[in-house]
């Protein structure tokens, strides 16, 4: 048994605010305290420290074929970033987008011990999941891609039985191991396949005729009815599109009141006021969320620096291919299934649009009263790499660092946001939450984000430094699965992790179409698309995690 | 005995077709429905001897073979790791091996896939996949020399397919050659040209596209009317896609030539949808780049060093490390096609083939390893770069997986590299 004694608790899932107890493990597994004064076997003193459980990133590009290619196109990236093998890890290189081994210990020095990829293509499931079976230490899930797929535009264009979607959702599911759905940009990406260059919320779309707002009130009551935990998560119309945030309420109010999770927010909270045409948002974006209760949104917060963005979103990526810095850029078409686009991008904090859209996200991150409904995402790489979730920690807690970047930023922009009034600093309790509690109840994940007993061993411990950034950088002790896997910022043992899925039941009368549609229009054999368990392993999986749906089918 | 099997994937070029139908009979391999020559032939390629390990010409045990490469590779100071038919998990196992070892990485096609991945470095490209050309595609430019030898069933596959998403009756695309190739069919027009001089044809298109006016009255050999002619179709396609092999651009610099290209069809994309479609992935270049690439960050051609992978696309070329003398041992694994014979070279040199390859006299470990979608299950990309391809395992010849070998001669070089 381990015991990891004298720290200062955060276990926002059971109302633990800072209470001074001790955590005791077996088998991988948080056990409750034994008898008085059995001691453990191994004992872990973190008097004065904070304990909070591993933490979860439920939006991170980390695996699959647009990371790669963000890779191949930055080699420059990679050159000043080299790092050698040793006795424990394997080599590696990135900054914006690392390599996968280096991502993994990364996360897992950083304290987290679960990431999601958000954009699984079902065409590209295999390559997502080899990355990630790459990407060690930490568990790893992934979102499918939907909603600009010709099977399902042609179900949605022929008003077929809504039982038919949902029985492709939960095949969709099933075929490419991932456990939640995604809609990007809906009806978009085909759109731009037509030449189509915007797509409305309510507008119709090519060939199909079928609005995004249809599909995503599709995709939601797919999922709500065959009880997927986490909602559809949407990265919604007009990404980037000065004037989005009507677009973006569109989208909210497109899901009815079930479920919905909008993504990287931030870069659909634009209004389109002021001298420039570019204006913030957030505090319509932050009420909206406020008054709906079946809203739940990642922030995708910028941070300064070169970065890349790689995305499902051909349309929007296309249109922002001329800021592309270095000047280079990849679009795809794929599979009629979805596409991407990869950008470098440099946010500059002396320009106008860039100082503004980091004090958007910020705004959001402040306005938005509940944790349990906010997420802290840079939208990696796209935002920022994830390597800078500490500084936003720091930025969120801390208001006198927060208005000291503030005053470095475009005058205009700080002058235009509303930050510099915002009194608000998360506690350490709120920042639990929001990266912990709140991702793993919103993933259907029960054994994960809190610390009773059962609860799977994701545990850090984090010297309490007044400099929250250094503390979050560099925790003392991470626990995956009650192995000590990091210590003081540099990893001590390296683990592979599992993957978390959903296998909701459905209707198997599903793959008559949908054979018919490989057989006629693809160039997979319908039999060879899905992967099953045996090939998760030979992918790097250690596992498959399945977790309960509730639905009603 | 005798079976028949769908949905078979075959491994040996980069279409990655898994429609083919084989029928299996004692171990013996048959296509018998949707194969191309190729994939009959490598099918059914299995030799009749058992596969023996060799050390320098002799036949040896399994252990013994892996000793010596274990030795060579442990006292090499500049190894070399040459992929030329590796899938997923040998390509996994290959990095380990590098990592350990401080080795370079190259694909013997590496020459030809570079000349794209240079295009993605310094300007990106806009591209599509196999099934939205078979979909989508009204107008297909196939340019290069052998485009249809080297990839038998693209034309059946996504250019002659009688119906699309979007056409119950599909009028079939236009198709256009250019470059010194024979059209597939009678009716598809063709441009002439000197693949050498493909650039100056590209370069030539979009200048006119960015509005120039070209003083020249023939460019490589093309009336400028002509190339104008050729410009205001690819306008006028709903969605267009150029098609070229890498590999026929066997020409200096030709890297610029695709740019040229890549910039053509990027620039198309301002009124219409235009995307390129580079073809590859044979003998695994696409996989060994897929693979290094999310391992390392970094393509093919990275030499891993104490301070981490470093990448050179001339200095860590593999023909010329072997040319210069500066590798002191090679490593060489071909699992996928018999013709693929290692390099000959006066380096220390241990081949992982497939079995029934034969290595150069000089060899002096020879391992006869399993064929990926025969003896193995595994993963191998497609030429797009979005599929990766489960292959299966059809026969057992109790041949190791490379995959299997590599693991092992890491397990036995201890930990004094460290």
């Amino acid at each position: 048994m381990i015991r990891i004694k004298g720290g200062k608790v955060y276990d926002p899932a059971h109302g633990v605010d800072a209470e001074l107890r001790d955590v005791y493990v077996r088998d991988g597994r948080i056990v409750p305290a034994p008898a008085a004064g059995a001691p453990g076997d191994e004992e872990y003193d973190c008097t004065g420290m904070v304990i909070m459980a591993g933490a979860i990133d439920l939006h991170t590009h980390i695996g699959g074929g647009k990371v790669n290619i963000a890779r191949a196109m930055l080699p420059e990236d990679h050159r000043a970033t080299g790092v050698g093998r040793t006795a424990l890890t394997r080599s590696g290189s990135g900054h914006a987008a690392p390599s996968t081994f280096s991502a993994g210990y990364r996360y897992a020095e950083m304290g987290y011990t679960a990431c999601f990829e958000p954009a699984m293509l079902p065409s590209n499931a295999r390559q997502a999941h080899m990355e990630m079976g790459d990407t060690p230490i930490v568990d790893k899930g992934a979102y499918a891609l939907l909603g600009n797929d010709d099977f399902l535009l042609r179900l949605l264009a022929g008003k077929s039985d809504p039982a038919m979607v949902r029985n492709y959702v939960a095949w969709t599911l099933s075929a490419t191991q991932a456990l939640g759905i995604k809609a990007v940009n809906p009806g978009g990406i085909s759109a731009f396949k037509f030449n189509a260059r915007k797509l409305d919320v309510d507008e119709p779309a090519p060939h199909y005729g079928v609005t995004p707002r249809a599909i995503l009130a599709a995709l939601t009551r797919a999922l709500q009815e065959l009880g997927v935990p986490h909602p559809l998560h949407v990265h919604a119309s007009n990404l980037g599109v000065p004037g989005n945030v009507d677009s973006t309420l569109a989208t909210m109010d497109a899901a009815e009141g079930r479920p919905i999770h909008l993504t990287h927010i931030q870069f659909h909270s634009y209004g389109a006021e002021g001298d420039r045409k570019f204006s913030s948002g957030a505090a319509r974006i932050a009420e909206a969320i406020n008054r709906r209760r079946n809203v739940t949104a990642d922030v995708g917060q910028i941070l300064f620096g070169q970065t890349i963005t790689a995305s499902g979103d051909s349309m929007a990526q296309y249109r922002n291919s001329r800021l592309a810095h270095p000047n280079k850029w990849v679009c795809m078409d794929i599979e009629c299934d979805a596409g991407c686009g990869v950008v470098p991008f440099r946010y500059r904090d002396q320009s106008f649009v860039n100082a503004l859209q980091w004090a958007i996200g910020l705004e959001i991150f402040l306005l938005v009263d509940d944790p349990w409904r906010v997420f802290l995402t840079t939208d990696h790489p796209n935002g920022a790499p994830f390597t800078g979730y500490p500084h936003l920690v720091r930025l969120l807690m801390d208001r006198g660092f927060r208005n000291d970047r503030l005053a470095q930023i475009h005058p205009d922009a700080a002058a235009a946001s509303t930050v510099g009034r915002i009194q608000r600093e998360y506690s350490l309790y709120e920042i639990a939450i929001m990266t912990r509690a709140a991702p793993a109840r919103i993933l259907g994940l029960a054994d994960r984000g809190h610390l009773a007993a059962g609860a799977a061993a994701d545990i850090v411990a984090y010297l309490d430094q007044p400099d929250r950034e250094a503390m979050f950088m560099q925790p003392e002790y991470v626990f995956k699965d009650g192995q000590l896997v990091a210590r003081r910022g540099r990893v001590v043992h390296v683990t592979r992790g599992a993957t978390h899925t959903v296998k909701p039941e459905f209707d198997r009368s599903i793959e008559r179409p949908l054979r018919e549609f490989f057989d006629r229009y693809q160039t997979v054999s319908f039999d060879n698309v899905p992967i099953d368990g045996g090939e998760m392993i030979d992918c790097g999986s250690r596992e498959v995690l399945v977790h309960p749906c509730a639905g009603r089918t | 005995m005798s079976s028949v099997l769908q949905h078979v994937s075959c491994p040996f070029c980069g279409l990655l077709c898994d429609d083919l139908r084989v029928r299996l009979e004692d171990d013996a391999v048959n296509v018998e429905a949707n194969g191309c020559e190729r994939s009959r032939v490598q099918f059914s390629a299995m030799p009749a001897v058992p596969a023996a390990c060799l050390v320098d010409g002799t036949q040896v045990p399994f252990e013994q073979a892996l000793a010596r490469a274990v030795s060579i590779l442990s006292s090499a100071r500049m190894p070399l790791l040459l992929a030329a038919g590796v899938d997923v998990a040998g390509m996994r196992s290959m990095l380990e091996l590098a990592d350990r070892i401080g080795a370079v990485v190259d694909h013997a096609a590496t020459e030809s896939l570079m000349r794209n991945v240079q295009v993605l470095q310094d300007t990106g490209w806009v591209s599509t996949t196999l099934s939205e050309v078979r979909n989508r595609a009204d107008l297909v430019v196939v340019v290069g020399a052998d485009v249809v030898g080297r990839f038998p069933r693209l034309f059946e596959r996504c250019i002659d397919n009688p119906s699309t998403l979007f056409d119950a009756a599909r009028k079939p695309p236009e198709v256009i050659f250019v470059g010194a190739q024979t059209p597939a069919r009678s009716a598809d027009r063709q441009i002439a040209v000197e693949v050498s001089r493909l650039g100056e044809l590209f370069a030539a298109l979009r200048a006119l596209h960015g509005g120039a006016r070209l003083d020249a009255a023939r460019v490589a050999g093309v009336a400028v009317a002509d190339l104008a002619a050729l410009l205001a179709r690819m306008q006028q396609a709903r969605y267009g896609v150029i098609v070229w092999a890498a590999a026929d651009f066997a020409f200096p610099h030709a890297e610029l030539a695709i740019q040229s290209l890549c910039e053509l069809v990027q620039a198309l994309n301002a009124t219409t949808r235009f995307s390129g479609l580079p073809l590859g992935g044979t003998d695994g270049d696409v996989t060994a780049h897929q693979v290094i690439t999310w391992q390392s960050g970094l393509p093919l051609r990275t030499r891993f060093t104490r301070t981490g992978p470093k990448y050179d696309p001339h200095r860590y070329s593999a023909q010329r490390l072997l040319a210069d003398g500066e590798a002191d041992a090679l490593l060489y694994v071909a699992a996928l096609d018999t013709a693929r014979e290692p390099p000959v070279s006066r380096v220390p040199t241990i081949v992982l083939g497939r079995a029934g390859m034969k290595s150069p006299a000089q060899t002096a470990v020879h391992i006869p390893v399993a064929t990926p979608g025969v003896d193995q299950a595994g993963h191998l990309y497609r030429t797009d770069n979005v599929v990766a391809v489960r292959v299966r395992k059809l026969v057992e010849r109790g041949l190791p997986a490379a995959h299997e070998v590599l693991a092992q001669i890491v397990a036995r070089l201890g930990e004094e590299r460290n």
